[in-house]
């Protein structure tokens, strides 16, 4: 089965890595300049290990991609290479990972990670101090509030991306049905992403913006042990639609099949989510693809027009069935600090960190792997750039708006 | 006055009575409510409420049977617990990885090596819940042989307290390993059984029964049943209950103490391993999963009396209800908080429980 | 309890301590990373300390120390948020915070008793954790203070870090070593050898446990928000969660609970292995790290079920239960037994009055209406068959159960109702049935907890505690390891404690009950001296055939009445009474002899 191959593959991979150890890891010997180290800082261990492990898969086929087509050009060549290490399963181990790489690998020239935004968080008070440029794809408020320099944040802030999500989604069903959203249903979780997004809907004022009455608006606490209370609400709110903000894949299972199973799916309440886990092969292998045909979500990331060959490419690397957030912007982080290297002329932390603040990059590996131009304002943050759509169509999570990034039409799901 | 009018009582099948004509106002059967004078009464279009409480009655019946059908798994857990507690005075921190590594066993057999494959999806997950039981009683019967009775037992208590601090840390050192072990071998991404029973539900007027969980209720009834007849009617179930109440005379009287713990133990993460096997049907998981249940477990011990297992299964479905029928009226996101709330107040008004011992044994 | 001598050394060995992690973390180690791990094992350790001060001392094991923790990085990371507050300010202030919540938490779990005590404290950390991600606080990061970095304990020293964190060592090591050294720590030891015997040696257990519990919150506290100025993000689940309540008693367990060094060992050793596991195989085979930290943690409580310090420790020193001094069994009792210089007072006045006492629990009437009047310096048995009430009833005098009705005087003094401790200084002692003793204590330290009532100072009760083992006779084994002791000998020091405070009035609760017969004679003689000192006494036994050598007077309980009371030769031949034990097929056997 499908599934199983690829854990066995990665975990012979792993395995066989690990035995092979430091000869796996690229090495300087016969290159013509000394290699640059860049970090990636994910939870390979624990409840998130699955993310970290996409994130790494990205980052590992950039680096390779990277290295065989010649380098750094503006270095003679000089190849990359990634350090890994693991952010575990707290806050403590993510710091302390930070720290490490940073004691031990002085002449690092930028990072990425770590996934979670709160082990992004750790992460970043360590890297902030070390002047060393950090890219992540985490969105949660705090971390470009803090006034730090050295944070580039890939994703749009949550305050965007609530404001980019609904009055699309208003577009959309207008197009198909002719009538305007009156009313939306809200669920969502209280980790620390979906409460930005959150919000900017009720205290940001979002939902007036567009006219939208919440008529269910619950926030639940992770795991969620049934979505009976949920869902019995969107049974008896009957909002237009419903937008999903849960960050961790059980609990979309468990709101998705509820929602089937009150007779509220396939349409009848069309579904509009946010964030990667919507378009996750595991909630496929759990749910299937009828329950989930025609779900729309928005997303910072994910594959689109152009990058055909790519997502096929990675497909056949890594025996995942389809290309997702994580593995999209593991290999995009790494191009733009590749692309920083290139500009910056130098492996000098201070100066990739200066070669990012200035980009404006529309071009080239790294642009293409993310929506939009890489441009990063003083905060840290990436402005005015279009939120992702994608939707599933015959199970496959597909971008299907905006429309020049589109790999397929969108559809609004209706009875 | 018609028959859902009468006071106080719920009327469950509006459909059954209408077409028994008999007394009352027939009700439409499409949009029967279900109704009390206590509560806000609900028409038909739904579109307005006369609330006095901002939850209807059917929201009260839909989040009580969701908490009952819930509750059922978390009963299941609980008994598995509190026989190795009422039996050894263990508190076994590793209760939630077994439950996991029960979800798994169910999963290979089902969908992972298909071994199961061949009793369709209705009969195969259940079967495979079942069969986790064996396979995660022999885990633990080697565990114990190799590790926890040499902690644990009439032999070890009796050293000033040291059998008390030894097994806490044994069972959390076993937790890391299941846990972690659990990563090395099964991998890290969320995989779950798939039935079509777990989006399909039975309604009964306005309340929707998923239908995956009311099958996992019936056979941990079921299984309850056949554990108390076990404990009370066999002579092994009286032995452990001996073996629990008294060790010291247990051994005088012939019973093997440390056989008699190490089926209780054995039985009571197979027990949990079953519930996770009928649950791994209606939820995702992971080798991480059983933290998330270790709590409920306790909560559901100490509420239904440490010692009992009768008490242990009513604690476990209590634990359930509290925790669905608070979102009536608390913020969704305090309904775990509810659930300790609950436990505290137990504790300190009840402290043997609904139905423990009413002394602790000194 | 400690000489003054080894508390001196004590306090060297932790100025030594301290001294070799400054060098260690100025000369030594070279890198940020491991001088933020050094960090993290100073503050686990401080952590582990403040749970073993409750936990390992009193035997109230607590799950829930994060809630002290997480309690105490909150408020640091809130008051510098929101009040733009200096960590120095309030990181003392946490400590504050956690001495109150340790109030709060022990006023009513207190009342729970071993396993529920220890699971309530699991509920409250895990509720609250819901609590501050429900108030919004699910990632706070501690604003970088870049204009003013030393007054926000900012610094980019690392090593001021570990100062920060060794300063919080030394003095929670310090306030452990004091509370082992006074009476607060006896009375916690006593408290979990054996709690009922405390209180009613007079120990005020209620007051002890929630200074105990609000010291320990206390520093649990401190430590957390000095965590949280370290890590500089806190969340719920980082400060709450379970694994930090774990995280606090895996250290002191592993190390040696009740033990001062044994959370830091525990500390040094597991923190630095867990986080080299992470480091060197995180991202290697994930999760081989968790199970090498499972099975060296398993491991090791095989071969050390209370930690690594007293393992080590027995095995190098003579305070080894086992390898105890040879038996001093022939020593006859008699010749040991020194009279005090008192004048034996004839039979007196009604000393112990009890009037219509009843108590029901349940629906069950354990007793039912007892009257009863003892006399000063009479020698009074209470016997009975099994489930008579005879037990009930020394609780029901000593205070650990307050009757439904009727009333209780002692001297003339109504006591009903009052508290085991209050009733002990009146001056009831009482013994209990089961011996629960200090093994690795010597004899003498094992007595010296009922010198809480009496003595001033512990010179004072040092002296009380040797006179009382002189009456006993058991002054030649006042050294001897306690775990060594014979039945016999286990008997006579409970006694021993009992009569510290000088009672006037003795419970003794099945004091022969299992002795041998040599054994049995050399107790009854040292119960009569009592006896002949002018104690009086009330025993409680099952058999007849000791006590009625020993008693002036039986009084026979069944079903918790009063069936029979008098001298012993006609109370054993009472009808009434021989049907209690024997049933009625045996009443027709026994001639009944005209009175």
């Amino acid at each position: 089965m499908d599934r199983k191959l690829t854990r066995r593959s990665v975990t012979a991979g792993l395995a066989l890595g690990a035995l092979a150890g430091p000869g796996l890891r690229i090495a300087p010997a016969r290159a013509q300049a000394k290699a640059v180290k860049i970090a990636m800082i994910a939870p390979l261990s624990g409840p998130w290990a699955r993310q970290g492990q996409l994130l790494r898969m990205g980052s590992d086929m950039a680096v390779e991609d990277i290295n065989s087509k010649g380098g750094i050009k503006s270095l003679g060549g000089a190849k990359i290479e990634i350090i890994y290490a693991d952010a575990g399963d707290s806050t403590e181990k993510a710091k302390n990972a930070a720290q490490r790489l940073l004691s031990d690998h002085p002449d690092l020239v930028g990072g990425s990670g770590a996934w979670l935004s709160s082990f992004t968080l750790a992460v970043t008070e360590v890297t902030e101090r070390a002047q060393l440029p950090w890219l992540t794809l985490s969105y949660s408020d705090a971390i470009t509030n803090r006034g730090f320099k050295f944070v580039f944040q890939t994703s749009p802030t949550a305050d965007w991306q609530a404001s980019e999500t609904l009055p699309t989604a208003i577009k959309l069903a207008e197009a198909a049905t002719g009538k305007r959203p009156k009313t939306i249903g809200i669920i969502q979780d209280n980790t620390a992403s979906p409460v930005s997004f959150g919000k900017q809907l009720r205290e940001g004022g979002g939902l007036d913006k567009v006219g939208l009455k919440p008529v269910v608006d619950q926030i639940f606490t992770p795991p969620l042990s049934d979505a009976t209370p949920l869902v019995d609400k969107v049974r008896s709110g009957k909002p237009d639609f419903l937008l999903l903000l849960t960050s961790a894949m059980p609990d979309c299972k468990l709101v998705l099949e509820k929602l089937d199973e009150f007779k509220l799916s396939k349409g009848k309440v069309p579904l509009v989510g946010n964030g990667a886990p919507f378009g996750s092969p595991e909630l496929l292998k759990t749910i299937g693809p009828e329950l989930l045909e025609g779900m729309l979500f928005s997303v910072a990331n994910w594959p689109m027009k152009g990058q055909e060959d790519f997502i096929e490419r990675f497909k056949k690397r890594t025996g995942e069935p389809f290309l997702t957030q994580d593995g999209l912007c593991g290999y995009g982080d790494v191009a733009i600090l590749k692309e920083a290297l290139e500009l910056a002329g130098a492996a000098d932390k201070l100066k990739v960190a200066e070669a990012i603040r200035t980009m404006n990059l529309t071009t080239g590996p790294a642009a293409q792997s993310f929506p939009g131009p890489i441009k990063f304002d003083d905060k840290g943050r990436r402005q005015d750039v279009p939120m992702i759509f994608a939707q599933w169509q015959k199970g496959v999570p597909i971008t299907v708006f905006p429309t020049d990034l589109a790999l397929a039409k969108p559809f609004w799901p209706s009875v | 006055m018609g028959i859902g009018e009468r006071s106080g009582i719920p009327h469950l099948t509006p459909a059954l009575s209408a077409s028994r004509g008999g007394e009352g106002v027939a009700r439409p059967v499409a949009k029967s409510v279900v109704s009390s004078p206590c509560f806000a009464y609900r028409r038909a279009g739904r579109s307005e409420r006369k609330v006095a409480v901002p939850f209807s009655s059917v929201d009260l019946l839909q989040a009580l049977s969701a908490g009952l059908l819930v509750g059922s798994a978390y009963a299941l857990m609980c008994i598995g617990l509190g026989i190795i507690f009422g039996s050894m005075n263990v508190i076994n921190f590793a209760q939630g990885d077994f439950l996991m590594l029960g979800m798994y066993a169910a999963f290979y057999l089902t969908a992972g090596y298909g071994v199961l494959t061949f009793l369709g999806p209705y009969g195969g997950p259940i079967v495979a819940a079942f069969l986790a039981g064996p396979i995660v009683f022999a885990i633990g019967w080697v565990l114990h042989r190799f590790i926890v009775a040499r902690v644990t037992g009439a032999g070890v208590a009796q050293i000033a307290g040291a059998g008390a601090y030894g097994q806490i840390l044994v069972t959390l050192g076993i937790s890391l390993i299941l846990q972690n072990g659990g990563l090395i071998l099964f991998g890290s991404t969320p995989v779950g059984i798939r039935t079509p029973l777990s989006r399909q539900s039975w309604e009964i007027g306005d309340v929707l029964l998923n239908q995956a969980r009311v099958v996992s209720f019936l056979f941990a009834v079921a299984l309850a049943g056949g554990m108390y007849l076990f404990l009370s009617h066999t002579r092994l179930g009286k032995g452990l209950r001996a073996a629990a109440d008294n060790p010291q005379a247990a051994i005088y009287m012939g019973i093997d103490v440390d056989r008699a713990h190490r089926i209780a133990w054995s039985a009571g993460v197979g027990i949990t391993a079953i519930a996770g096997g009928l649950v791994a049907t209606s939820q995702t998981f992971q080798p991480y999963i059983g933290f998330d249940f270790v709590i409920v477990m306790y909560a559901g011990v100490v509420l239904g009396g440490l010692g009992s297992n009768f008490g242990a299964f009513w604690g476990g479905l209590v634990i359930g209800v509290v925790q669905q029928m608070s979102t009536l009226i608390l913020p969704y996101q305090l309904q775990n908080t509810a659930i300790f709330v609950v436990f505290l107040l137990i504790i300190f008004l009840r402290p043997q429980g609904m139905f423990g011992r009413l002394s602790e044994r000194t | 309890m400690r000489t003054r001598a080894e508390a001196n050394r004590q306090r060297w060995a932790i100025l030594g301590f301290a001294v070799a992690i400054l060098v260690l973390s100025f000369l030594v180690l070279k890198s940020t990373y491991y001088q933020l791990v050094l960090t993290q094992v100073l503050l686990w350790a401080v952590l582990s300390l403040g749970w073993n001060l409750l936990s390992g001392y009193s035997g109230y094991f607590s799950f829930g120390h994060a809630a002290f923790w997480g309690l105490g990085a909150y408020t640091v990371a809130l008051g510098m948020l929101y009040l733009d507050l200096t960590p120095w300010i309030s990181i003392p202030f946490a400590a504050l915070v956690g001495a109150v919540a340790g109030a709060i938490i022990g006023y009513p779990t207190f009342r729970l008793r071993g396993h529920y005590f220890a699971l309530a404290m699991l509920a409250y950390p895990l509720a609250t954790l819901y609590v501050f991600q429900w108030l919004g606080y699910q990632e706070l990061a501690l604003p970088m203070k870049r204009e003013a970095p030393l007054l926000y304990m900012q610094f980019e020293d690392q090593r001021l870090y570990v100062v920060l964190a060794l300063g919080l060592l030394v003095a929670a090591l310090l306030i452990s070593l004091n509370v082992e050294n006074s009476r607060f720590g006896m009375a916690l030891l006593a408290i979990k050898q054996n709690e009922p015997a405390a209180e009613a040696a007079g120990i005020n257990t209620w007051r002890w446990k929630m200074l105990a519990l609000m010291l320990s919150g206390a520093i649990s506290a401190i430590a957390g928000g000095l965590y949280g100025v370290v890590l500089l993000v806190v969340t719920p689940e980082a400060v709450f969660g379970m694994l930090v309540s774990a995280q606090a008693l895996i250290l002191a367990l592993f190390g040696g609970v009740g033990s001062l060094w044994g959370p830091v060992i525990g500390a040094m050793l597991l923190v630095p292995l867990a986080e080299g596991l992470n480091a060197e195989l995180g991202d290697v085979l994930p999760g081989i790290q968790g199970v090498v930290y499972g099975i060296a943690i398993i491991m090791i409580i095989l071969w050390a079920p209370e930690g690594v310090y007293w393992r080590v420790l027995d095995r190098f020193s003579r305070r080894a239960p086992a390898a105890s001094a040879p038996e001093t069994a022939a020593a006859p009792v008699a010749a040991n037994v020194a009279p005090l210089p008192r004048v034996p007072a004839p039979l007196g006045a009604d000393l112990l009055v009890l009037r219509d006492i009843g108590i029901s629990f349940g629906g069950l009437r354990a007793l039912d209406g007892i009257d009863l009047a003892v006399p000063e310096g009479g020698l009074y048995g209470i016997i009975g068959p099994n489930g008579a009430g005879k037990t009930t009833l020394f609780n029901v005098i000593n205070g650990f159960l307050a009757p439904d009705r009727g009333a209780i005087t002692f001297s003339g003094e109504p006591i009903t109702g009052l508290r085991p401790n209050q009733v002990c200084r009146r001056g009831i002692g009482r013994t209990f049935q089961v011996v629960r003793a200090f093994s690795r204590m010597t004899v003498l330290e094992n007595v010296i907890v009922g010198a809480f009532v009496g003595a001033r100072d512990d010179a004072t009760a040092r002296q009380m505690a040797l006179a009382a083992l002189d009456r006993v006779g058991l002054s030649a084994q006042s050294e001897a390891i306690a775990g060594g002791l014979t039945t016999r000998e286990l008997r006579l020091m409970e006694l021993a404690r009992a009569l510290v405070p000088h009672p006037r009035l003795m419970l003794l609760d099945e004091t022969l009950a299992g002795l041998a017969h040599d054994d049995l004679d050399g107790i009854l003689t040292v119960i009569r001296q009592l006896r002949a000192d002018g104690i009086t006494v009330v025993i409680i036994e099952h058999t007849m055939q000791a006590m009625v050598k020993l008693v002036d007077h039986f009084t026979v309980l069944d079903h918790g009445r009063l069936i029979a009371s008098g001298q012993p030769d006609d109370v054993v031949r009472d009808a009434s009474v021989i049907e209690a034990y024997l049933g009625k097929k045996w009443v027709d056997r026994v001639a009944v002899p005209a009175k």
